[in-house]
Parts: C-alpha cells; sequence; structure tokens
C-alpha cells in the first residue's frame, strides 16, 4: 500500500496521534479492570465479554487494513467479480454453525483458553498439538506481518513521507504491544470496541462520498460497461469453481482463526454469542461489499493502476475527496484514523493470541507443566514483545501485496479444520489419522503453491489440499476402526 | 482481585462453568438443504456467459441477485442460531 500524496497537517495528525494514544489509556483501564494475575483472565479477560464488546472485538478482528485497501485493490482489478468476497466473509459465520457450538460447551466445561487445549484434551497427542500450534502461529505470524507493513504505508503517506515506513511501523507496533501487555484481551477488546466504531463510522463515510466522485453508482456501472465490460458481466464457470473455493477457504479458515476461537471462549455465556454471531452475518454488506463499490469507482475516476500499486487505489481516492473541499478533508482523516483501526485492531488479536498459544501449548505444554498462574501470565507479556520485535524486522524488509499474504496464510491454517469439524463430531477419529491428514494437507498446499500452481481448476491449493486431508481422515478412520481411538471428549 | 481457578494443562475436567449443549444446527438438515438452496443462487453459475442484465441499484443483475442471495443467507443464519443452537446452563 502507497499512499502518497495524502498529507495530512498538523492538526489532523495531532488528532490521530492523540487516538492512537488513547489506545494505551484504554489498555490501562482494562489492567484496572483485572480479576485475577491468571492466563484466564489475561487471555479471554475472565469469560466476561458482553455483546457489545463481544460484537465489536469480533467485527474489528475480522476486518482488517486488508478489507479496506486490499479488498478495494482487488475490486479495481477484476471488478463485479469480487462479489465473491461479501460472500465469502459472511461463510465464516457458517463456518462457526459446524463447530462453535460443541466447541463452546466443552470449552467452558474444561477451561480452555487456546485452541491447542481442545486439540490437547480431544486427541491426547502432544505431537498433533505442537504441530498444530506451529501451524497456527505460522498462519497469524503471517497475517500480522502484513497488518504491521499496510500500518509503516499509512503512516508514511499520511505524514507525506516525513515519516517513514519503518518508524510508523516501529511507532504503532509499541503502542499495541504496551496496551495489549497491559490488560490482555480485556485493553485489546476495549480498543476494539473504538476502533470496531471508528471502522463502521469509516465506511459509512466512504459508501456516502466515493461513489459520488463518479457520478454514482449506476453511472460508474455503466461506463464500465462500455470501456471494460469484463469488468461488469458474470464470471466464468472457472470462476465460479473460484468462488465456491473462496466461500470452503474462508469459511473453515477464519472460522478457526485462534483469535476468534478464544473470542468464542471469553463470552459471557451462550445467549451472548449467539446475539453475536447472529450480527456478525451482516456485517460483510457494511464492509467488503462497500470496498467492492469504492474498487469500481476508483476503476472509473483513476484508470491505469496496474499490480502491486492497487493497493493504494483507496488512498488515491481519498486524495481526490480531499482536494474538494475542507470537509472531505476531514472526512478523509476520519477514513484513516479507520484504516490505522482496522490495522491495530487485527494486529493485536492475532498478536495476543500468538502469546497465548506460545505460553500455553509451548511454554506450559514441554517446559513448565507446573508453572504457577503468575509466571505463565508474565511470560505470555515478555512473548508478545519478542514476537513484536520480530515481526517488525521482517515487515520492514519485505514486500507482497495484502491479498497474496492472506491467501498463502490461509493454505495452511485449513489443515487444522479437520481437528475441529471433525473431531468434536467423530468419536472413532485418531490422533495418527488426523496427523496424517494434516501433513499430507500441508504438504500438497505447499507443494502446489511452490510450484507455482495456486489454483487447481478454480480451486485455492490450500483447499485441494484440505480435501485430500479430509479423505486420508476418513478413509484412515474407516481402515482403523480399533487401533488409533482416543479417550477425549467430544462434546456432551 | 478475586481468586481464579487454576487452570493446569493436567486437569482437562477442571469445571470453571457448567454447560449442557442441548440442540446446536448440525443436527438439522433443513439448515444445509436451506444453505445449499441459497449458496447455489448466491454463485452465479447459472447465467448466461457475457451476462450482465439491466441494473438493479446501480448492480448488474447477476450482482444484484448474488448479493440478495447473500442477504438472505443472513437473514436463514441468525434464524439457525436462534432456533437451533441451545446450551442449558446447569
Amino acid at each position: 500500500m502507497d499512499v502518497t500524496g495524502l498529507g495530512f497537517g498538523p492538526g489532523a495528525l495531532a488528532i490521530i496521534a492523540l487516538y492512537l494514544v488513547s489506545m494505551i489509556g484504554v489498555g490501562w483501564l482494562g489492567r484496572r479492570r483485572r480479576q485475577s494475575d491468571s492466563m484466564v483472565d489475561f487471555y479471554l479477560a475472565g469469560r466476561s465479554m458482553g455483546f457489545a464488546v463481544l460484537l465489536l472485538t469480533l467485527y474489528a478482528t475480522q476486518y482488517s487494513g486488508n478489507t479496506m485497501f486490499g479488498y478495494t485493490g482487488k475490486s479495481y482489478r477484476i471488478g463485479f467479480e469480487w462479489t465473491v468476497s461479501v460472500l465469502f466473509m459472511f461463510s465464516i459465520i457458517v463456518g462457526y454453525l459446524l463447530f462453535a457450538p460443541r466447541l463452546v460447551a466443552v470449552a467452558r466445561k474444561a477451561n480452555f483458553i487456546t485452541p491447542g487445549d481442545y486439540i490437547r484434551h480431544r486427541f491426547r497427542s502432544p505431537v498433533l498439538t505442537l504441530l498444530a500450534t506451529i501451524v497456527m502461529i505460522y498462519a497469524l505470524g503471517n497475517y500480522t506481518l502484513a497488518q504491521l507493513k499496510a500500518m509503516g504505508a499509512a503512516v508514511e503517506g499520511i505524514t507525506d513521507g516525513q515519516v517513514s515506513s519503518a518508524y510508523g511501523i516501529v511507532a504503532l507496533a509499541v503502542i499495541m504491544v504496551i496496551y495489549e501487555t497491559l490488560g490482555g484481551m480485556r485493553s485489546v477488546a476495549w480498543t476494539d470496541v473504538i476502533q470496531g466504531v471508528v471502522l463502521l463510522i469509516g465506511f459509512s463515510i466512504l459508501l456516502f462520498v466515493v461513489p459520488d466522485l463518479g457520478g454514482g453508482l449506476t453511472r460508474v456501472v455503466e461506463t464500465l460497461s462500455v470501456s471494460e465490460p469484463a469488468m461488469v458481466t458474470v464470471p466464468t464457470l472457472e470462476t465460479c469453481n473460484t468462488w465456491i473455493s473462496f466461500a470452503l477457504l474462508l469459511g473453515c479458515g477464519a472460522a478457526i482463526y485462534p483469535q476468534a476461537i478464544q473470542r468464542l471462549y471469553a463470552s459471557r455465556n451462550v445467549r451472548v454469542l449467539k446475539r453475536s454471531l447472529a450480527v456478525m452475518a451482516f456485517m460483510p454488506l457494511t464492509t467488503t461489499l462497500i470496498a467492492l463499490l469504492c474498487g469500481l469507482t476508483g476503476r472509473v475516476v483513476i484508470p491505469g493502476i496496474e499490480g502491486v500499486d492497487t493497493d493504494q487505489v483507496l488512498a488515491r481516492l481519498c486524495a481526490l475527496i480531499m482536494a474538494q473541499s475542507t470537509a472531505g478533508y476531514w472526512l478523509v482523516v476520519v477514513i484513516f484514523a479507520a484504516a490505522l483501526a482496522a490495522l491495530m485492531s487485527t494486529a493485536d488479536s492475532a498478536l495476543l493470541s500468538i502469546s497465548s498459544m506460545f505460553t500455553r501449548d509451548v511454554y506450559q505444554a514441554h517446559f513448565r507443566p507446573h508453572a504457577s498462574q503468575a509466571e505463565l501470565t508474565r511470560v505470555g507479556k515478555w512473548s508478545s514483545w519478542v514476537v513484536v520485535a520480530v515481526l517488525v524486522v521482517i515487515a520492514i524488509g519485505t514486500e507482497k501485496t495484502l491479498v497474496r499474504l492472506l491467501e498463502l496464510k490461509f493454505e495452511v491454517l485449513i489443515q487444522i479444520v479437520p481437528c475441529f469439524f471433525l473431531g468434536l463430531y467423530w468419536e472413532r477419529l485418531g490422533s495418527r489419522v488426523v496427523l496424517a491428514g494434516m501433513l499430507t494437507g500441508l504438504a500438497v498446499a505447499l507443494g502446489l503453491t511452490a510450484m507455482g500452481m495456486t489454483r487447481v481448476a478454480g480451486f485455492h491449493a490450500g483447499v485441494v489440499g484440505l480435501g485430500l486431508n479430509f479423505a486420508v481422515c476418513a478413509v484412515g478412520t474407516l481402515l482403523t476402526p480399533a487401533l488409533d481411538q482416543t479417550e477425549g471428549e467430544r462434546g456432551e | 482481585m478475586k481468586a481464579e481457578p487454576e487452570t493446569h494443562l493436567e486437569e482437562p475436567g477442571a469445571l470453571a462453568h457448567e454447560s449442557r449443549l442441548t440442540d446446536e444446527p448440525r443436527r438439522h438438515p433443513i439448515v444445509w438443504v436451506v444453505y445449499a438452496m441459497l449458496y447455489a443462487i448466491a454463485i452465479p453459475w447459472y447465467w448466461p456467459e457475457g451476462y450482465r442484465g439491466a441494473l438493479i441499484f446501480g448492480l448488474p443483475t447477476w450482482a444484484a441477485v448474488s448479493l440478495a442471495a447473500t442477504l438472505a443467507l443472513a437473514v436463514w443464519t441468525a434464524f439457525v442460531i436462534h432456533r437451533y443452537w441451545d446450551e442449558e446452563d446447569a
């Protein structure tokens, strides 16, 4: 993402800086409300989240900077074909319905803190739990990396290059890790509430302001119909396969995001969780749909952008809005505050989740099984600083488009899906079979990606791997009915 | 600060909350039949090649139908969560 040409004045920069620093204040409030020095309190806010907090933290975590910039760029490149983004973001909620009710029931009974807790409890296999944890940490690290890079670009853009991307990354990462280590999930969720509201306001402004740049949506689409009809006509059958693949990739992958699963664990009760998920089903219409319309408008208003540069389409549209009036200028300030909010709220949640998995599923499980809660919480805080330091160093030295990073993450993450979707319901499914399936899925997904075959007949490499993963689980279980059973709890 | 229960790895059955799942969407075939039907409408495989159609609220017909089906999916999901997911606190 490059946001050159968006230099904000001192007043706007001061307001954004104040907004960002106020997150530390919210983090401090979160710390004051802690109930105990325990992992449950630090990583799950003591399982006390009510409806508004849970909804907004789910929303702010699920919709990232990638939704604003990456998805706008993607719709700029491929047009209405990106309507699939609304469908696949919705599919995440369907993914939850396939396993969340039972997982939540077991989790509350058995005091789970991480997804690894469930895998350990269900399959009793340290190897499987460790492999799944490594896969989840890798995927989340990749995801956080993309957010950090976008943060740096945003800061560089709004300061007109006076603050470099590297300094922007460091500054925002430090703010993030400070409020996160102050109050853990409680601080992250409370900052998510503010960030979620700002994000909603930002998308609302985009909806009302951006299409007007092209004379309204109808005029934009009519113009595209003449100049680039392929942008508005129905996708091919192979592309429809890709729609199915996207629904599977996101519906499975994003639903088993560790930070999403931990929010399921953290709800005050099931009623609160149900209400939050029901509202979340409608949120793609308020976010990804608006990003789609912005990208299409950009195609008409600022044609000729190609490749990686398309991730800056939204920023360039904002530059046009700023140039129109003082009101436009301040609307863009809010939009960029929303963009930073989206980036930080996603990154902080992923970071907290990485910290919890390292502490619980690596440190405690393999090195210090009898460590006190205070020690574990302390290790978790330190690990957050170490992880963010490593990611910041990597973020400053790499380059890729946001959407590609997103796909690479899901390719590996969804190989854990059988642990949840099958493991919660199929008693005969054993750890060795699941491990074999996961390794097969990872080998296929990464092998195809390495060979440049990111899609096969329209289906993502990760989805092909997941298909084989499921097949190995099914065939392996049916062939070894008595040898590989575990005694873990399946639910009721 | 009040004390929280310790969460040792060796005690997966240590209970902080009692809960019991009494119903879930996976048990009801109708839930998934309706999902399959709505997904089949939302994915635009059935239109003629190169089709755009009239603009509905500024959207090509096929995209408007796809988005309407996605909205229907969201409504159905809200209903399913309300109707077919039940857990009693013990």
